[in-house]
């Protein structure tokens, strides 16, 4: 029923209003994130030939860039594209709908693009899609999550969940050694998801190794900052004392390191992993329990467009004897630590 | 009488919700093939009991035997498996479904246990459609495009898809025409010849005589007469079974000197909202009790509503002692000093969870609080001063207000008012679900606050009662005021003629 | 037929007749009932903590770690529990968290300083409040669709405002108030946020004219228009209240976690609304209490605690959440209703 409504008539309301305003004016004005010193990553790295051939149109579909790794994936593609004067790139607005991303792909299709280059928001779930690209002649590259049948990709690029565990855990059994009855924590990722077990699935191998060291406690995060924090200042109070720390994920890493900071502990070693930029500078610095970062790096988007462009100009890979493509590259895990930490600063997402 | 047991007996059956027995030892008995009506005024168990038959409500005492075999009723599915249906008043389909689904619902036809045989279902649907005489509606259309008797029709058919032996109508006739009701006895007759119960409720006399066999009379939650004979029982006696007393109403007497030469309190001029009632001109004086009389849709509660805010007039105004208000804001209307009664005490004054206190306070916080502080102290003083001043039961303003009566609800919602010096008072059906003996205390209290010099617009359905509490009366018929005499000068055969007749003029 | 007799005043109506005294009891039981059953949970819950692992879960520095985690949700769940008893539903809260969030540690926001986060993240909060407010209070929209609406466009110019990324904070006055020794008053700054807003939040809702509207608004939107309040400002205020909440959890977050991350506030919905209603908000309207919220909000914190302390996985924790919740409204219902 209709009743009167309260006009900003008052003094109060006026006072209010302008306050508003204001505030709002002053809000809009503090959404910027600009510091100045945005560079592109995966910048440096040699492209895989610099000599123009025949211009090759790209298709990207991926999933909603929410967090920093995903965002840095979309960079790198985009960036390696720009450097080829041959490669157009079509790039799709992300989405970790499943119905939505197959639209996206279908769209590429139709627009007859000479490859594809697909993160799958579920790889499961886009393998149709997949098969139907291979079916109309358009080559797909298939981005770190994997199709189910290896009939929907060309070729299947992505990073080594099972083998970041394992190099985490001999980087830390090496750190331990001679330490006896070492004991380790493990801060993981979200547990619902196949690659956390995997990642744990290494990372318990590789301590087999090390008789001497034992995991005491382990403790899923959500790859946020908030859970990190929630999850690592349990952790701290469950453990007194431990020597070493694997954290999955550098995202929650830096809500775990507020966490070790708010605890105020400094009496163990802490590796991290994916490689992300603030890891790599607290690595560089020295001066906080964080050492190490084992790689999964983004820059396998960048490697996708170089593999894409191959393809569509009928090259292999320079350096092997094959002359085709291979039909799958795992890359490896790489342990980033003081020692080679500036070699992949210019990699490291935000 | 043959030495068979009786279908169903209840006996010493008590119910008992927070703050009201509403079934105190009833007895009833039906026999197969017989119509056992059951009479009662509102809130004097009928509705309780007619739950109880369905399994709905657990009696707290009391024994239940089905052909001389003592049984529980557990649920609503222990009731009907005895074969027991209940077609309530507010019928209770599902809109979305269609006739066939509906009749058919929790016990719908199957192959292998769970796929439904549509076809099958629609079959039998039709088949108890044509039984009962409606064979023209689809079993395959939705419920909620059917007009409210068909919804009656479907209703029924749902009921005898069961192997069905007493079918409870609770005021089946309240939606129909006359048509529909000649076709309603015929389906009951048919049942009755098959040996089916039928225990039928409803208010018309009249409809009791044609089809009813006996008669058991409810008031306040007990049966005062067991199985009358339906048809020779004198109208009279039933009536005063039902109200227990010969003379229906006690009016306090009116002041002897009429309120007049004052100011006007309240001023209502030319108020007219399109499509629900006319141009309005009224004037009520201070101490006064002007009446509006008229049936349910002749406008009588729009126009509280209008007066009120509560609903924004198309045309006209409100002035309280000469300033007029702002059209339709209740906030302008409570903050004149006009306090509104509504007709459904808990849906539209009540906050049932909360205390007397609370509800009695909620109009008047401000007088109580600074700064949005609450004085609680000053609040329950003040809230028991109200309620005391209008002799509430219990005299204890801490309790929750969904323990009281009626009656001393409908007082709190007029402490509320008083509490808060409201000037002019809304009363619609100040009465309803209010017991008779209780009636007689609230028509004082709404005539003494008069005599202080409050200003009270009353609308009630009951003739008498507007008749015997105003000072004025306005017979309204169709949104439009069709005759105004001081009440001295009417009668209710006056009224009831001005209300039904075709036209005002005669 | 009618006749007229002097009015007889004072004769009772039949009512079991109450004893005042009894009645405050009753009524005093009846609420205590209900805490006290929490408190039963709570104090279960302490003893198995204190059994499994006796050193590190009864430590001050647990309990200080207990409460610290509890106060980013425990704010929330304050806002939450007066939009419940109002009748309404908030399913924006964890996405204006998260908004409020990053927005307040932008490169740009993080130059004005602690004033310019916290007045920041305050007022974006307030602000999409203020949204929510006008669309269900004036602009007659159901709670649940406007809220959604604002879940999604909160959480989608989160991610816009981020790009994905998290937004480190490097403001050190923000910083050292999440650090180890930071203490106000002898508590840690986030906990005695919490203490406030708590005691704030109690106080508005039983001893205010705002709770009383409140209480009325959830019991009987309709009663209550009709007994002179506007229903519809009272609307307002409540989802602008319920959005200053979420601004001052969203602070909190910023000093705890030292950042702002646009999957900040992940799921709060859920918990504030779960934590209010074991607590024995009523989710209809009507009957809402802080007391209650908040203890809710301290038994889940606890069993996260005690999980994690014991190195028990995400799937136990998640199926024991799920029992808890259960079995807190069963017990609560049964001493309820036998009072």
């Amino acid at each position: 029923m209709p009743q009167h409504t309260n006009r900003f008539t008052s003094r109060r309301g006026l006072l209010f209003g302008t306050a508003a305003v204001g505030a709002g004016a002053l809000l809009a004005g503090c959404t910027s994130n600009d510091s100045g010193d945005d560079e592109p990553a995966a910048n440096d790295q040699p492209a895989a030939s610099d000599s123009p051939g025949k211009p090759v149109t790209i298709g990207f579909a991926g999933p909603q860039a929410d967090h920093g790794w995903l965002n840095a994936i979309n960079d790198n593609a985009k960036n390696r594209a720009k450097k080829y004067s041959d490669v157009t790139l079509e790039i799709t607005e992300g989405s970790n709908d499943t119905a939505q991303q197959i639209g996206q792909i279908e769209t590429l299709i139709n627009k007859k693009v000479d490859v594809l280059v697909v993160l799958p928001a579920d790889g499961k779930a886009l393998t149709q899609v997949g098969l139907r690209a291979m079916r109309a002649g358009i080559p797909v590259v298939n981005l770190d999550r994997i199709f189910n049948t290896p009939q929907a990709y060309r070729c299947w690029i992505g990073g080594d969940n099972y083998g970041m565990g394992l190099n985490a855990g001999h980087y830390i059994g090496q750190k331990l050694k001679g330490k006896s009855n070492a004991k380790v924590i493990e801060l993981a990722g979200l547990d619902n998801l196949e690659l956390t077990k995997q990642r744990t699935k290494g990372f318990d191998d590789a301590l087999k190794n090390y008789p001497n060291v034992r995991k005491v406690a382990r403790q899923a995060a959500e790859f946020t900052v908030e859970s990190g924090q929630a999850k690592m200042a349990q952790l701290l109070q469950a453990q007194s004392s431990f020597d070493a720390l694997w954290n999955h994920d550098d995202d929650q890493g830096v809500g775990a390191l507020r966490a070790i900071d708010q605890a105020g502990r400094e009496d163990f070693l802490m590796v991290g992993g994916a490689g992300a930029l603030s890891a790599f500078q607290a690595i560089k610095q020295d001066n906080g329990v964080l050492k190490a970062t084992v790689l999964y790096p983004p820059t396998m988007a960048a490697s996708a467009i170089d593999l894409a462009r191959a393809l569509g100009q009928s090259k292999g890979i320079g350096g092997l004897a094959e002359f085709e493509i291979p039909a799958s590259l795992t890359l490896y895990s790489a342990v980033v630590d003081k020692t080679n930490v500036d070699q992949y600063m210019s990699t490291g997402f935000k | 009488m043959a030495p068979e047991p009786p279908l169903l007996s209840m006996s010493g059956i008590t119910k008992s919700f927070p703050g009201v027995r509403a079934l105190d030892g009833v007895d009833l008995d039906v026999q197969a093939g017989e119509v056992h009506c059951l009479l009662g005024q509102n809130g004097a168990g009928k509705s309780t009991l007619i739950k109880v038959l369905a399994g709905a409500h657990q009696p707290d005492t009391g024994r239940l035997r089905w052909r001389g075999e003592e049984v529980a009723l557990r649920s609503p599915i222990a009731a009907m498996r005895l074969g027991i249906a209940t077609i309530y008043q507010e019928l209770d389909l599902v809109e979305h479904l269609s006739v066939a689904e509906n009749v058919h619902l929790g016990h719908e036809p199957t192959t292998a246990g769970f796929v439904v045989r549509g076809k099958a279902a629609r079959q039998s649907t039709a088949a108890l459609l044509r039984r009962l005489g409606h064979p023209e509606i689809d079993p395959a259309r939705l419920v909620g495009e059917l007009p409210a008797a068909q919804q009656q029709i479907v209703s029924m058919a749902r009921a005898l898809s069961h192997d069905v032996r007493l079918i409870v109508m609770d005021e089946p006739s309240a939606a129909l025409d006359p048509d529909e009701v000649d076709n309603l006895f015929r389906i009951v007759g048919d049942l009755t010849a098959e040996g089916v119960a039928v225990v039928y409720i409803s208010h018309r006399l009249e409809e009791i005589r044609r089809i009813g066999d006996r008669v058991t009379v409810l008031k306040d939650g007990r049966a005062v007469a067991v199985g009358l004979p339906a048809k020779s029982t004198p109208t009279r006696e039933v009536v005063a079974l039902m109200t227990g007393r010969n003379v229906e109403y006690v009016f306090p007497e009116r002041p002897t000197a009429p309120a007049q030469g004052e100011e006007p309190l309240l001023e209502v001029q030319g108020l007219t909202r399109q499509g629900e009632f006319e141009p309005l001109d009224l004037v009520i004086h201070p101490g006064e009790i002007v009446g509006l009389a008229g049936l349910v849709g002749s406008g009588r509660s729009e126009i509280l509503e209008t007066v009120y805010g509560a609903r924004k007039p198309t045309a006209g105004h409100v002035s309280v002692n000469g300033r007029p208000l702002k059209p339709g804001s209740v906030r302008a209307a409570v903050r004149a000093g006009i306090g509104l009664a509504p007709e459904e005490r808990k849906a539209q004054a009540l906050l049932m969870l909360e205390s007397v206190t609370r509800n009695v306070s909620v109009s008047s916080m401000s007088r109580f609080s600074r700064a949005g502080w609450i004085d609680r102290r000053a609040e329950l003083g003040a809230a028991r001063a109200a309620t005391r001043e209008l002799s509430l039961r219990p005299d204890n303003p801490s309790v929750p207000i969904r323990t009281l009566s009626g009656g001393n609800q409908q007082k709190a919602v007029l402490a509320r008012w008083l509490l808060r010096g409201c000037r002019v008072l809304l009363l619609d059906e100040p009465t309803r679900g209010v017991d008779v003996g209780a009636r007689a205390e609230l028509y004082a209290v709404v005539r003494r606050l008069a005599d202080e010099g409050l200003a009270v617009l009353l609308v009630s359905s009951e003739v008498p009662e507007v008749l015997g509490l105003a000072d004025r009366v306005l017979v309204l018929r169709e949104g439009r005021v069709v005759h105004r005499a001081p009440a001295r000068e009417l009668d209710e055969h006056r009224v009831l003629d001005l209300v039904m007749e075709g036209s005002p003029a005669t | 037929m009618t006749q007229h007799v002097s009015p007889p005043r004072g004769s009772a109506d039949k009512v079991p007749s109450v004893s005042e005294s009894s009645a405050w009891r009753g009524m005093f039981a009846r609420a205590d009932v209900r805490t006290l059953s929490l408190l039963g949970v709570l104090a279960v819950l302490v003893l198995i903590g204190g059994i499994t692992k006796p050193d590190e879960f009864l430590d001050t520095r647990n309990l200080q770690l207990v409460l610290t985690q509890a106060s980013v949700i425990g704010v929330v769940t304050v806002g939450m529990t007066f939009v419940i008893t109002s009748g309404g539903i908030d399913l924006s809260v964890g996405a204006i968290v998260a908004l409020a969030s990053v927005w307040a540690t932008t490169v740009a926001t993080q130059e004005y300083g602690f004033a310019g986060i916290l007045f920041t993240a305050v007022i974006v909060g307030v602000g999409c409040g203020l949204v929510n407010g006008l669309l269900i209070a004036y602009g007659a929209m159901v709670p649940f669709i406007a809220t959604l609406a604002m879940l999604a466009s909160a959480r989608g110019l989160a991610l816009q405002i981020t790009d994905g990324s998290t937004q480190v904070v490097t403001v050190n006055s923000v910083l050292d108030l999440g650090e180890r020794d930071a203490y106000v008053l002898g508590i840690p700054p986030l906990v005695l946020v919490f203490a406030v807003v708590t005691i704030i939040g109690w106080l508005v809702l039983n001893r205010t004219t705002f709770g009383r509207r409140t209480v009325a608004v959830g019991g009987n939107a309709e009663a209550a228009r009709l007994a002179g309040i506007d229903v519809r400002r009272q609307r307002l205020y409540l989802y602008l209240l319920s959005g200053l909440c979420c601004g001052i959890a969203a602070f909190l977050l910023i000093i705890l976690s030292g950042s702002g991350q646009n999957t900040n506030g992940n799921l709060y919905e859920l918990d504030a609304i779960a934590a209010a209603i074991i607590g024995g908000t009523l989710l209809s309207g009507g009957r809402g209490t802080i007391t209650g919220s908040v203890l809710g909000v301290l038994i889940f914190t606890t069993i996260t605690n005690i999980f994690a302390l014991n190195n028990l996985q995400s799937d136990v924790q998640q199926i024991a959440k799920g029992a808890i919740i259960v079995a807190a409204v069963l017990v609560q219902r049964r001493t309820a209703s036998t009072t």
